[in-house]
């Protein structure tokens, strides 16, 4: 049976062609790929299965010398410490990220038709997206201080001026982080739902209402389910992204007070260069990577549909 | 009440003028067709009459009503967009009953019109498919349902046929005027296909670059055409137009065509009507309106058009064309053909401002 | 010898038979036309002819080699698509010398062929010019000049004046039958709208859903349709189709009998009634309800019928036309 490589090159399918030239001129690219990608990915997997430390003195090739099989994994099951910063965590996710989107939404909406000086709104709305998270950090951690501006804009609403601690009260410094992420990220939710809302046919929209339908019934029946995909692209994106929070929030509070703001990341962060177990740090590190790679396949099946 | 009157209805964009001052009346349950090539200001007119768009001037009116500030949605009219508009994340029934929905009627009652339109048009066994993936024929039909359902007294339609397969087009024809005769709508039809507005329209509104040329039955645009514009555009093929002098002769007043010839003298009052202080005018006459006749204008054949019942002649020299069309498929020479208009055929345009001269 | 033919070719999709046995030979210089309804495989056969798909079974041949396996380069058939595909950023002359430019011909080569080119299609006073300045008109002749240029065995259409204007289809119909004599090469092109393809054409093939039914001039499949799939295909209205001996005038053999719509003879009268009325100026178009059977007729100039009249209806014995119960076409 001649299969299509015996066939000489001048009657294969130039579709076949196509894809080996294709395959032979992004080698490099791909190659390349994969030691950014695997290498580190396999180097993790290494060090998770070991007890190895910076500590031990012995290069982390060596650290087969420390080698203790799943218990890394084992502890982190156990972890109080953990979980505590993953429930912190989802917290903030939970609060956030919601918010976030119907701020993003409300504002696409606005912005779906012209207005005067909607450039200059546009780009005012962008803004936060723009600041270095660092900088961001910074910048609320002056705003939540006791005398600083959030109070003392919250004392135009009160009888007595507020002075709350923000940032030194554990119930409240959740809070404060929490708006930091608001403030920066919902330009992005608003990004990727405007273009969502744009891509709704206007004919469609302009056949529902000579069809009588009002600007609320278009919104439920037409909008929103041809923006199905899109939402749920958004809140994937920003649900994963949460998770890892991080550069602000640390700036703002550095995981305090005490461990009251101590997210997952926070709680690598901090094993990682002070406890300096980095075998435990590569397991949780895995093991988080593939909680978050299943949630993401599932919500990538829950979007092809 | 479903007549239409539009009263000086003009529509600018900045600084370009879509559509000039424009009257026009319609009648209570008429076909009425919007016609003309692209950019004309039909569809503009018609996405007024439905409220898409605001009148920059003048006013619309639904029987004494004034349509100013009405919201399209309560100005009910059906509307059939050109490229259908169909909900395309909604299967058929929940297409064809939308309207119904919206406003809130009973489960039972929408049920029941939803099941009886989708049977009128063919479409009964596709009601809870979706409707991606389904031929642009039956999304024509889809779209004229949904409208249809609703009962609008009055209908407009941009263009609905222009996306669909010519052999579905003549089907489609003769569905819409049954539709229209059932329901006895008062129909807009915006297209730019003369046949298709002569079929079907009660009377047909000829327009160009926003001007408004014509308003007549299909046979009075076709016999008396107001201007060259109309006599060109309406008839397949339009009108032959040939620029030429008066001349005498001593048979009568004839038109010298230049490098075409001759024409045969003028009747008498069409004659006494051209003089009137002219010299140049545009001689018209229809492509079916000639007969072969050795003494008459002798062109030669550039191309012979044999499409079945009719043949389409292309005759001319020096860059002039003129076509004639005769039944069947008869035995042409194959350089010259001498043939004479119909005399009461011929028409006669004014060469500057291309306005049908009317007869003494 | 530039000739294209294809032997028995088929091929499928999946499950879907595209093109059943397609057979045909296209003669040097002819403007061959391959008509049928959407999804009948005239633009498979075109790919097919092109290279961009291989057939699963039969021969391609173009000027006497086989191309089955030879890729759409190797193959000497140039394609003009519908929306022309000119570069804007380039004159008309760069546009059309393109392809020979990159193919690395010698200059002199390139100029000869470009100016040959321009003065078949009558373009030589535009080919400074750039694809926006030129009317849609003059656009198309420096396709079909680019088309030419690698002096094709064929060039290919798709359709290529669906989207414009009936008004403007009407003339640029004519146009292309022009540009196809003055280019002086064969033509395949493909449509679904029958008036268009028997102005065109020279010779036509009819598809049924991948199968070609009938080849022939457009005259010897408007006059002599081998089924009655061809004979309500061409003509417009469609040819009537009636049992026989139905009307005044039909043959009582066969299992139908067809009458277009010009050959049958409206009278006052007794037997039939007339239920619409379509003036269209040359011509009118009546609908005629004659017992259970509907009926259209076509008749010339503008006769004073209206809806509701009484009318005799007979056809044409000499123009009818008589079909099996198998729907193939009995002598007669």
């Amino acid at each position: 049976m001649t299969t299509d490589a015996d066939r000489p090159a001048a009657t294969r399918a130039p579709a076949d062609e196509g894809a080996r030239l294709g395959f032979r001129l992004t080698l490099p690219a791909q190659v390349l790929v994969l030691f950014i990608s695997a290498f580190p990915l396999l180097m993790q997997l290494y060090i998770s299965l070991t007890d190895w430390s910076p500590l031990t003195g012995s290069p982390w090739p060596r650290a087969w010398e420390y080698w203790n099989g799943f218990a890394n994994y084992l502890d982190l099951v156990s972890d109080g410490r953990l979980w505590r910063s993953i429930w912190r965590t989802l917290l903030v996710v939970a609060v956030a990220v919601p918010i976030e989107f119907l701020l993003g939404l409300g504002l696409a909406m606005l912005f779906v038709d012209d207005f005067p000086g909607k450039r200059v709104a546009y780009s005012i709305l962008i803004a936060p997206m723009m600041v270095v998270p660092a900088v961001a950090g910074y910048m609320f951690f002056m705003l939540f201080q006791s005398g600083g501006p959030v109070n003392g804009l919250l004392s135009l609403f009160t009888a007595e001026p507020v002075a709350l601690a923000w940032l030194s009260n554990p119930s409240t410094a959740l809070v404060a982080v929490i708006v930091a992420d608001i403030w920066q990220w919902t330009p992005l939710m608003f990004l990727i739902l405007l273009a969502g809302l744009v891509g709704v046919p206007q004919d469609q929209l302009r056949a529902a209402a000579l069809l009588g339908a009002s600007p609320a019934q278009r919104l439920v029946t037409i909008v929103i389910p041809r923006m199905k995909t899109i939402m749920l692209i958004a809140l994937a994106l920003r649900v994963i992204e949460c998770i890892k929070i991080f550069d602000t929030l640390f700036i703002m509070t550095g995981g305090g007070p005490g461990d009251a703001t101590q997210t997952l990341s926070v709680y690598i962060y901090d094993i990682t260069t002070q406890d300096l177990i980095w075998g435990y740090v590569a397991a949780i590190a895995l093991a988080i990577l593939v909680v978050l790679s299943a949630g993401a396949v599932w919500a990538m099946r829950r979007m092809a549909r | 009440m479903s007549a239409i009157r539009l009263e000086n209805l003009v529509k600018r964009f900045g600084s370009f003028t879509a559509l000039k001052p424009t009257n026009l009346a319609i009648g209570d349950g008429e076909f009425m067709a919007l016609l003309g090539p692209s950019g004309c200001g039909k569809s503009t007119t018609m996405n007024m009459i439905a409220g898409m768009e605001e009148p920059s001037e003048g006013r619309i009116l639904f029987g004494e009503r004034d349509m100013a500030g009405v919201p399209m949605g309560r100005r009910g009219v059906g509307f059939v967009f050109q490229n259908y508009a169909i909900f395309t994340h909604m299967s058929v029934r929940r297409n064809l009953d939308y309207g119904l929905r919206m406003s809130g009627r009973p489960a039972a009652e929408v049920r029941r019109r939803t099941e009886a339109m989708a049977d009128l048009l063919g479409l009964g066994d596709l009601l809870d498919r979706p409707t991606a993936g389904l031929s642009v024929n039956i999304l024509q039909r889809i779209a004229i349902g949904r409208s249809a359902i609703m009962e609008p007294a009055i209908f407009l339609l941009d263009e609905p046929l222009s996306n669909v397969d010519a052999a579905f087009r003549a089907v489609m024809r003769t569905e819409l005027k049954s539709l229209q005769r059932q329901f006895r709508q008062t129909m807009v039809y915006v297209t730019h296909d003369q046949l298709e507005a002569m079929t079907m329209a009660d009377r047909i509104a000829v327009m160009d670059h926003g001007v408004l040329q014509q308003v007549g039955t299909p046979l009075e645009v076709y016999n008396a055409p107001a201007n060259t514009f109309v006599a060109r555009f309406i008839g397949s093929p339009g009108m032959n137009l040939c620029a030429g002098r008066l001349a005498q002769t001593d048979r009568g007043l004839a038109v010298d065509l230049g490098a075409l010839g001759l024409t045969p003298p003028l009747p008498p009052a069409l004659a006494a009507a051209a003089r009137n202080g002219r010299s140049e005018v545009i001689y018209g006459f229809r492509p079916e309106a000639v007969h072969p006749d050795p003494a008459g204008l002798r062109l030669p054949l550039i191309v012979a058009e044999r499409i079945g019942a009719r043949t389409i002649l292309h005759l001319g020299r020096g860059g002039d064309t003129v076509r004639a069309v005769f039944q069947g498929n008869p035995d042409l020479p194959a350089d010259e053909i001498a043939l004479a208009p119909d005399p009461a055929a011929v028409r006669l345009f004014d060469a500057a401002t291309g306005a049908a001269i009317a007869e003494a | 010898m530039a000739e294209i033919a294809l032997r028995s070719v088929s091929k499928r999709f999946g499950d879907t038979v595209a093109v059943d046995m397609a057979d045909f030979t296209v003669a040097d210089n002819e403007f061959f036309c391959l008509f049928g309804p959407p999804l009948s495989g005239k633009t498979t056969i075109l790919r097919l002819i092109l290279g961009l798909e291989q057939p699963d079974a039969g021969e391609i041949r173009i000027d006497g080699h086989v191309a089955n396996g030879v890729s759409p380069a190797g193959r000497n058939i140039a394609m003009v698509f519908q929306n022309l595909a000119l570069f804007p950023h380039m004159t008309a002359e760069q546009n059309i010398r393109f392809p020979l430019a990159e193919r690395r011909e010698p200059e002199a080569a390139i100029r000869a062929r470009v100016a040959d080119a321009a003065a078949k299609l009558h373009i030589g006073h535009i080919l400074h010019k750039h694809p926006a300045q030129l009317s849609g008109g003059e656009r198309q002749r420096v396709a079909i000049a680019r088309a030419l240029v690698r002096d094709p065995a064929a060039y290919l259409m798709d359709d290529p004046i669906s989207a414009l204007d009936a008004r403007l289809r009407e003339e640029a119909r004519v146009e292309l039958k022009r540009m196809q004599r003055d280019a002086g090469r064969t033509l395949i092109y493909v449509t679904h709208d029958q008036e268009e393809a028997m102005s065109v054409a020279d010779r036509m093939a009819i598809l049924d859903r991948g199968r070609i039914v009938q080849i022939g001039t457009p005259t010897e499949l408007y006059d002599r349709p081998a089924s009655p799939y061809v004979a309500r295909l061409l003509g417009s209205p469609a040819m009537n189709l009636v049992p026989p001996g139905a009307l005044p005038g039909t043959p009582a053999n066969g299992a139908q009998v067809g009458i277009r719509p010009e050959d049958l003879r409206v009278s006052p009268g007794q037997g039939a009634t007339v239920t619409g009325v379509e003036p269209l100026g040359g011509y009118t178009v009546l609908t005629i309800a004659a017992g259970a059977l509907t009926l259209r007729a076509m008749l010339r100039g503008q006769p004073a019928f209206s809806p509701g009249e009484a009318v005799a209806v007979s056809a044409d014995p000499a123009r009818v036309h008589v079909f099996g119960p198998g729907g193939e076409r009995l002598a007669g």
